[in-house]
């Protein structure tokens, strides 16, 4: 087993092994633990598996495995397999490292469901694990479509896995469609590129743009179409909005899907075409304002959240855009970078706030309150993984996050830059305002509802006010420890870097980011700004925050008026003109017939005169002139 | 005037009394009166008959004549009785007040 | 002027007069002297054609026994003379139209026709031809014809029943 093909193809395959083996067989899945390990050892196996391909892997070459699909005179029209480089490989260890890790944890984070509908989430996580690697590793845009659209529908059915709920069959929903307007577009990208190309596999779109056979005309809109793909899954603004809704699934989902994998695949795909969008400059520096546009707002509306785990979700949306924006500077590997190590700190994030919520029993911020004293070690890791996303040395983001506003200075993208830099110090400031807030300070009045409170069902009942089991905290100190060692390698070991940063620039992140603290520590710990003062001043700005900017409203009521316009004209048209067609010749009909019913009155003498037109008629005929 | 009326001056007479026969079916309110019209019609057809018989030199013409005068007998016979009878049940021989069959 | 132009010419007058005065007579008895006079008629056309029997079968069979026929009929219902009260009313504007209408395509049909050829000579007896026609060609016919007349019989007896 020293083929990086194979081992990947391993990789690939079991989960969906388990996926099939747990769906079908009906009593495994039934008894609900049972089904959660299998799919666990599933996931660890897979794990070894990517680790050892990642190791293998050289950097410069690739592995090439694919079966041809649909055939075709000139070649196979498409192909299914793995294409197994540098990049594939280590995105899937990501994604098998974060699916592991998130199942094990769902063990003891789901512990009260019943058996069936856990077995029920073990299936919907293989077949997740399953299809977002085949993302990762598809060889061509056919089953890279299949496999997005696929880890569309695992992230509905895995978000609505309390489906009784309807605030989470809502989201779910949501979370389809807008992606699905953005996966539109992808499809008419790869279309539109097919047409042009006469391929869909990467390799051979590869080598034809380097040749520059791909003719340039109108290609701005094929990538702008490939483009919007990512803009739905990756949750750039405007289609951003179902991300946060998307936090009425279980946390686990939230950690796995919402942060490291799913949400990702958008960059990812940027990546992975990193070439052709470099024949379209246009198109890159509309993703790079859009990135950066994003990350600012995401991060202001992420500093009036009340529920922790929106403003995580926020804050994956705010750092997608980062992704986003060193990719349109044209430096695709920065972006890369920082979704590797934003997926494991967010993951971090996401999960030690899951451990918060089942001690606590709410969501809510103002409900938790020194939580530190009852449970250090999510507090040492929620913290580890605060300092990462703020952007702090030594740990984790800090120098994906610096490389990040030195490829988009690089790249000439000067507002979008300071835009960058606004976003890293309110970055700062509203993860450190969680962190006062909830794990320091003094603890919020017990709940009077001590049975789950208005956290809803992913919590049991407040009074836990502990640390959670090792099941759950296993994952959290490895993520932790990730998270700190990434940190200190680059810290240590500086890449060479595909550009030259301004000097100042170091200097600048670390500045902003420890004014971002200072500021929350101010308000929220020492209480020497008064929180109200500031919500005073801003106030314009948050009360649009707090809803949303109105995007939400926005969209539904565009939905609403094009589909009820659109239904009340097919109704119309329905009515009157295909009903009304059918009711005029009846109506006619039965006119006609009244009217020709007259002529028979009952009276010889009137059908004599019948007669006689008849002979009439006959003698006309005959005579008729030749 | 020519020397001797041609085949054409008896079908136009024919004809004449045709249409004549015919509006009388048309325009009277006896029922009797209506048979009388029928009589002329029939009239008209044997004339024609008859002038065409003649002017091909053949008497097949003539005996589909006796034929049709024959029928045209019984059916007047017959008609007659019938219009009698109808007078009996319903007290009345105007063709107008006969509509049962009205649609 | 031969003698036939002016027979036909005096009778067609006739006829034209007498039929006319059959539709249009408001009492129906006049109506049906009015029918026997161009009964009458007819028979005298049937005479300018050489066609002697016919013109006495029309003399026997309809000036005398039709007109009896109809007579009687009027007789049974009573309405001798009561039909003064508009006999002719009915539409008589259409009636005219469509009568009027079909002697115009007669004529139109008649008078295009190339017919005009003078009559051929008389080739032997028209009676003898018409017994021979009737007894040989015919004689299907002619037995079908008794057949017939038994039947209208018979309808008149079924007709004539007594109300049982």
């Amino acid at each position: 087993m020293t083929d990086p093909g194979t081992l990947v193809t391993l990789a690939l395959l079991l989960p969906a092994a388990t996926f099939l083996l747990l769906a079908i067989a009906y009593p495994l899945r039934r008894a609900g633990r049972a089904a959660g390990i299998v799919s666990v050892a599933g996931a660890a196996v897979a794990l070894a598996a990517a680790l050892r391909a990642w190791q293998l892997q050289s950097a410069e070459g690739f592995t090439r495995i694919a079966i041809e699909w649909i055939p075709q005179e000139s070649g196979p029209l498409a192909t299914v397999g793995v294409l197994a480089d540098a990049d594939s490989t280590l995105m899937l260890v990501l994604v098998a490292l974060v699916s592991f890790l998130v199942q094990l944890y769902s063990l003891g984070y789901l512990d009260t469901e019943a058996p069936a509908s856990l077995g029920r989430y073990y299936v919907y996580q293989s077949l997740f694990a399953f299809s977002m690697m085949g993302l990762v590793l598809a060889p061509g845009f056919v089953q890279l479509f299949i496999c997005w659209e696929l880890v569309g529908l695992c992230s509905y059915l895995l978000i609505g896995y309390w489906y009784e709920r309807p605030a989470a069959a809502r989201a779910a929903v949501k979370a389809f469609w807008i992606t699905k307007a953005g996966d539109v577009g992808l499809l008419v990208g790869i279309v539109l590129l097919w047409f042009r190309a006469g391929t869909f596999d990467f390799l051979q779109l590869y080598d034809l743009a380097r040749g520059g056979q791909i003719p340039l005309a109108g290609l701005g809109l094929v990538t702008f179409c490939i483009y919007l793909g990512a803009m739905g899954k990756s949750a750039q603004f405007p289609l951003h909005v179902w991300l946060p809704d998307a936090m009425e699934g279980p946390t686990p989902v939230s950690a796995l899907i919402h942060a490291a994998t799913m949400v990702t695949a958008g960059v990812y795909l940027l990546k992975r075409t990193n070439w052709l969008f470099a024949l379209t400059p246009d198109v890159l520096v509309l993703v790079g304002w859009i990135g950066a546009f994003t990350a600012l707002f995401a991060a202001v509306l992420a500093c009036v959240q009340s529920d922790i785990k929106r403003v995580l979700a926020y804050s994956t949306v705010s750092q997608l855009g980062y992704m986003m924006a060193a990719m349109g500077a044209g430096f695709a590997a920065a972006g890369f970078l920082h979704l590797l190590t934003h997926g494991i700190f967010k993951a971090l994030l996401f999960l030690g706030a899951g451990a918060v919520i089942h001690a606590v029993g709410s969501n809510d911020i103002y409900r938790m309150g020194g939580l530190r004293r009852h449970m250090p070690q999510t507090t040492v890791v929620f913290l580890v993984g605060t300092l990462s996303l703020a952007g702090i040395p030594l740990f984790g983001g800090f120098f994906s996050k610096e490389e990040i506003l030195g490829a988009v200075w690089s790249g000439g993208l000067a507002v979008p830059f300071w835009m960058l830099v606004t976003a890293a110090f309110l970055t700062a400031f509203y993860m450190f305002r969680v962190v006062f807030i909830a794990f320091f300070g003094a603890p919020a009045a017990p709940a009077p509802l001590a049975h789950g409170g208005h956290g809803g069902p992913d919590a049991h009942g407040g009074g836990h006010l502990h640390d959670a089991p090792a099941v759950m905290t296993g994952p959290l100190w490895l993520l932790a420890a990730l998270s700190v060692g990434i940190g200190v390698y680059f810290t240590v070991h500086h890449g060479e870097p595909e550009f030259t940063a301004p000097g100042w620039l170091t200097p600048l992140a670390v500045a902003v980011a420890v004014a971002g603290i200072a500021l929350a520590w101010l308000t929220y710990s020492r209480r020497v700004i008064s929180a109200d003062l500031l919500a005073t001043i801003f106030a314009p700005l948050r009360r649009g925050a707090l809803a949303g900017f109105w995007l939400d409203d926005l969209f539904e009521g565009v939905y609403r008026l094009a589909l009820l316009g659109l239904a009340r004209l097919v109704g119309w048209v329905d009515r009157y003109l295909v009903d009304g067609v059918v009711n005029v010749f009846s109506a006619w009909t039965l006119a006609w017939g009244d009217r020709l019913r007259r002529m028979q009155t009952g009276l010889a003498q009137d059908y004599v005169y019948g007669l006689a037109v008849g002979l009439l008629l006959l003698l006309i005929w005959v005579q008729w002139p030749r | 005037m020519p020397a001797s009326v041609s085949l054409q001056g008896y079908l136009v007479l024919a004809a004449v009394l045709f249409a004549v026969g015919l509006f009388g079916v048309v325009t009277r309110r006896n029922t009797i009166g209506i048979l009388l019209g029928i009589e002329l019609m029939l009239n008209a057809v044997n004339i024609n008959l008859v002038a065409f018989a003649r002017f091909n030199g053949d008497a097949v013409g003539m005996v589909f004549t006796v034929f049709t005068i024959s029928i045209t007998v019984a059916e007047v016979a017959l008609g007659l009785a019938l219009v009698i009878l109808i007078f009996r049940v319903r007290r009345t021989a105007i063709a107008d007040h006969l509509d049962l069959l009205r649609g | 002027m031969s003698l036939e132009t002016i027979a036909f010419g005096g009778l067609a007058v006739v006829l034209v007069a007498s039929a006319l005065a059959v539709v249009l007579t408001k009492n129906l008895f006049h109506s049906v002297l009015w029918l026997a006079l161009t009964l009458t008629g007819t028979a005298g056309i049937f005479l300018t054609l050489d066609a002697e029997f016919l013109a006495a079968v029309q003399l026997l069979l309809y000036a005398g026994g039709v007109v009896t026929i109809v007579v009687f009929a009027i007789v049974v219902t009573e309405r001798l003379v009561g039909d003064r009260i508009t006999q002719t009313s009915r539409q008589i504007f259409s009636g005219l139209i469509i009568a009027g209408a079909v002697l115009v395509g007669l004529l139109t049909f008649i008078l295009r026709a190339p017919l005009s050829r003078p009559r051929p000579p008389l080739g032997g007896d028209l009676t003898r031809a018409i017994g021979d026609a009737v007894l040989t060609r015919f004689v299907l016919s002619f037995e079908l014809l008794g057949l017939f007349f038994f039947a209208a019989l018979l309808g008149a007896l079924y007709f004539a029943r007594p109300d049982d």
